[in-house]
């Protein structure tokens, strides 16, 4: 039986989710292996786990409750151990590192913040702000809407307004909530957002944050911001300075 | 059983909050080398690498109609109700409202993970996420 591994707290946590229902269908029962002084969430898994919906919300919602009660480590989805001792070598293995790691995180969440620009509102300010812009919109409007080159070169010169637009709103989004953060996280691009950050905020300043939010809301109207947290600190897990230099490809 | 690809289930409603966070799900939290990850075909689609804008003929024109149809003299945020500017209700406009009612949850949010537990378990408890039972997704495979 291959053993589902969630997160990694503390031993002394004090509210761990034991008990509570995990993935698989029908649930497979949360359970805490213990070595030292660190504890690894764990269930059984069923044999043909798949990252559907349900076993990702079970992921998501296994740790959410862990962090409630304090710092959690939490995995990548979807990583499985051959056994209960297997886990526990790897507590055994790397306990100077998670120790470190959890302290480092204790009190603290992650808020994912996806921004994206309102079309019409961000079309208005290239615009306004581009006479050249503006003429040509003129133009086109005058000869009915332009001929297919016309439209092409138009839509061509927007597209690059609106891209250095996204650039510079990106770097403003970070700039205006990285005060309230105790360290930042940028992922990946994605369609449908111009900035994809994370932020590490302290569980006792997370009003401001929020707050923060809502005042860059106010002063840029044309971002559509998306926030979510608090999260468990899925960006966060591999910084420090403890972070073990090992690497597997490099050893080899 | 049918394995439904998460993205498919993205759009819809409440699920957009699982959609949204689960690059964080999927592509971060810890890897530890000695386990074993299982795969994730499927949901590759996930891991989007494609410019914000896309730089494409459709793209420039799709902008270009945008530019044509847009009220120059108007204000950014002209009150959408007035006629000229609501010919049709653009993509971004639906999407735009939908960020807009997720963003106010900002605090507690996750808001659709709650509400995706809450969907699983019924009516008990609603308004408390956190005293979930073992018991309590029980109904959610039949929306998978």
């Amino acid at each position: 039986m291959t053993t589902y591994i969630y997160g990694i707290a503390a031993a002394t946590h004090p509210a761990l989710p034991e008990g509570m229902g995990g993935i698989g269908e029908p649930e497979r029962k949360v359970r805490v292996v213990r070595h030292g002084k660190l504890a690894a969430i764990v269930s059984d898994s069923p044999d043909d786990l798949r990252p559907k919906r349900r076993d990702l919300l079970a992921h998501q919602s296994v740790l959410d409750e862990a962090g409630a009660g304090g710092a959690v480590l939490p995995m990548r989805f979807g990583s499985l151990a051959q056994d209960d001792e297997a886990v526990v070598a790897v507590l055994a293995e790397l306990a100077d590192h998670y120790e470190e790691r959890l302290n480092a995180l204790e009190g603290k969440a992650e808020y994912n913040v996806k921004a994206a620009h309102d079309e019409q509102a961000v079309l208005h300010q290239v615009l306004a702000e581009n006479p050249e812009l503006r003429a040509m919109v003129e133009a086109n409007r005058a000869a009915g809407g332009g001929s297919y080159e016309q439209k092409l070169h138009l839509g061509e010169s927007v597209t690059a307004a609106v891209r250095a637009r996204e650039e510079s709103d990106s770097v403003e989004v970070r700039r205006a909530l990285e005060p309230c953060a105790e360290a930042v996280s940028v992922g990946p691009e994605g369609t449908g957002w111009l900035a994809n950050v994370s932020f590490l905020v302290r569980r006792d300043a997370a009003a401001g944050f929020v707050a923060a939010v809502e005042e860059l809301r106010k002063d840029q109207p044309h971002l559509e911001l998306t926030v979510h947290g608090p999260l468990p600190p899925y960006s966060f897990v591999d910084l420090g300075p403890a972070e073990p230099a090992e690497d597997a490809a490099s050893v080899r | 059983m049918t394995v439904v690809p998460a993205q498919q289930t993205g759009g819809a409603g409440g699920t957009s909050g699982l959609y949204d966070v689960i690059e964080l799900i999927l592509d971060r939290g810890l890897v530890i080398d000695a386990f074993v990850r299982v795969s994730l075909v499927g949901i590759e689609i996930l891991k989007i690498d494609v410019r914000v804008v896309v730089a494409s003929v459709d793209t420039y024109l799709r902008f270009a109609e945008a530019c044509n149809r847009l009220d120059l003299e108007a204000g950014p945020r002209k009150d959408p109700g007035l006629p000229d500017l609501v010919g049709e209700v653009t993509e971004s406009g639906a999407r735009g409202k939908s960020k807009g009612a997720l963003s106010g949850a900002a605090e507690t949010i996750s808001d659709a993970f709650k509400q995706a537990r809450d969907d699983g378990r019924g009516e008990e408890e609603p308004a408390r996420p956190r005293a979930r039972r073992s018991s309590s997704r029980s109904r959610k495979e039949e929306q998978e």
